[in-house]
């Protein structure tokens, strides 16, 4: 069953999120898709994530097609404008990929190439419009296409930035701009993310859209930590630090954490699956379904 | 836009600025959000975003970018709460139209090619309340496919 079945017949969903190598090989991704295989329903490639070059998510979701795994193609604002976002899409389409993920993109003085010229042409909720217009069959320009695309339209919240208020107010632009599944930031602060989810079914927004939580398996301290001070609008709980800090087998408590906090976050009214971030730990993903018992049978 | 209006737009832009500029920030986009976005113009905001804060405001309120500063969208909410006008936050903002850019604002909605502001707001809070029971009206959301057919198609 693909990913739009399961989100429209409401079952949970397993997402996992691959991030493409610096390197033009493509058994690097075909090695990491192992891990996902038969564990998750699809998995997420990044876009130039944090602004650093990588291999395009267009030919690596194609490689994950090939794998036989079902790709969620992530398509950010900053590195195109309207005219080669509207033919990547077509191009992904063409080569059999039907979900997509809208971001804006994190800004370019972030990556890699930081005298970059960011883009920006639209911003997250326009490129989500700008989807579904071509799921209708026309261009941004008007043009009316002979065969209109058909993809599943994604897009992303973060829960734990202010002012929740409005959060909530662009979630409902999201929805309304054609989103039908949103993944978060990871969750490390399980009060935030179900006041967060308690202001979302509030207002129905989950029986709209599917809204999928992110999960970050961590191997260290170092990491949370470093994601604390350097990953602006995340909120990660000292008892999470504290117990990387204090384990023996910092891998193995990782793995412990990732699936306590899925089987807690199964557990608040609203959510429709997990969203794994395994951040250049893609192995680890297979221990963290199983542990949390999310065994995807397929 | 032909040169004699190309001519009389910079002659407004010069008494648009006067006014918009010291009190606003504004950056002439030529379609003008300011009256739905608390009077802070959103355009400073490093990834001009038109519809919403990106999702790397930093707890105290500044921006990801520019840490010294607040997220110009952090701004706009919490003007738009002071001012009772947090339902016009809602509104779907269209692509840009770069071929306005530096150009009047106010000649752009004059000859329709950018929207009218929105000036009073009446029961702001009613209506904020209405969309967080029913979800952002039908209207707005035609509005979001419009974006789409909306782009230089059909402008002169």
């Amino acid at each position: 069953m693909g990913l739009q079945e399961r989100i429209e017949s409401r079952q949970f969903v397993v997402c996992a999120e691959l991030g493409p190598p610096r390197s033009c090989n493509p058994d690097t991704v075909r090695e990491k898709a192992r891990h996902f295989k038969g564990y998750v329903d699809a998995v997420n490639i990044t876009d130039n994530a944090t602004a650093i070059v990588r291999l395009s998510s267009i030919a690596a979701a194609k490689i994950l097609l090939d794998e036989g795994v079902e790709p969620i193609m992530q398509m950010t604002c900053r590195d195109r404008n309207r005219l080669a976002i509207q033919s990547d899409l077509l191009g992904a389409a063409a080569l059999g990929i039907r979900n997509v993920l809208c971001l804006t993109g994190d800004y370019q003085t972030f990556g890699d190439h930081p005298e970059a010229k960011g883009v920006f042409d639209l911003d997250s909720i326009q490129l989500l419009a700008a989807v579904a217009g071509m799921n209708k069959g026309h261009l941004l320009s008007g043009f009316e296409m002979r065969c209109p695309t058909q993809f599943l339209i994604g897009a992303a919240a973060n829960p734990f930035a202010v002012p929740l208020a409005m959060r909530i107010i662009r979630l409902h632009k999201k929805i309304a701009a054609g989103a039908r599944f949103i993944q978060t930031q990871p969750v490390f602060d399980m009060p935030a993310f179900t006041h967060w989810m308690d202001r979302v079914t509030g207002e129905g927004l989950d029986e709209r859209a599917a809204i999928l939580p992110g999960v970050m398996p961590v191997r260290s301290e170092k990491t949370l930590l470093w994601m604390n001070e350097h990953v602006p609008g995340m909120r990660i709980a000292d008892e999470y630090i504290a117990r990387m800090r204090g384990a023996t087998d910092p891998e193995e408590e990782g793995v412990a954490i990732a699936a306590e906090l899925i089987d807690a976050l199964k557990a608040v009214r609203g959510v429709q699956g997990v969203h794994l971030m395994p951040s250049s730990w893609e192995s680890s993903v297979p221990a963290v379904v199983e542990r949390a018992g999310l065994h995807v049978a397929h | 836009m032909g040169p004699g209006e190309r001519r009389f737009s910079r002659v407004l832009l010069f008494f648009e600025d006067l006014v918009k500029v010291p009190l606003f920030g504004c950056r002439h986009c030529g379609e003008c959000l300011l009256s739905s976005t608390g009077f802070v113009c959103s355009q400073n905001c490093p990834k001009r975003l038109r519809n919403g804060p990106c999702g790397g405001t930093r707890d105290d309120g500044s921006c990801e970018v520019y840490p010294d500063r607040k997220c110009v969208w952090f701004k706009i909410h919490r003007r738009s709460a002071l001012l009772h006008r947090l339902s016009l936050l809602y509104r779907i903002n269209g692509i840009h139209d770069w071929t306005l850019e530096g150009t009047s604002a106010w000649l752009n909605v004059f000859r329709k090619r950018a929207k009218a502001p929105a000036l009073f707001v009446r029961n702001d809070a009613r209506r904020v309340q209405e969309i967080a029971r029913h979800g952002i009206p039908a209207d707005e959301e035609e509005r979001a496919n419009e974006i789409v057919t909306n782009g230089l198609a059909g402008k002169d």
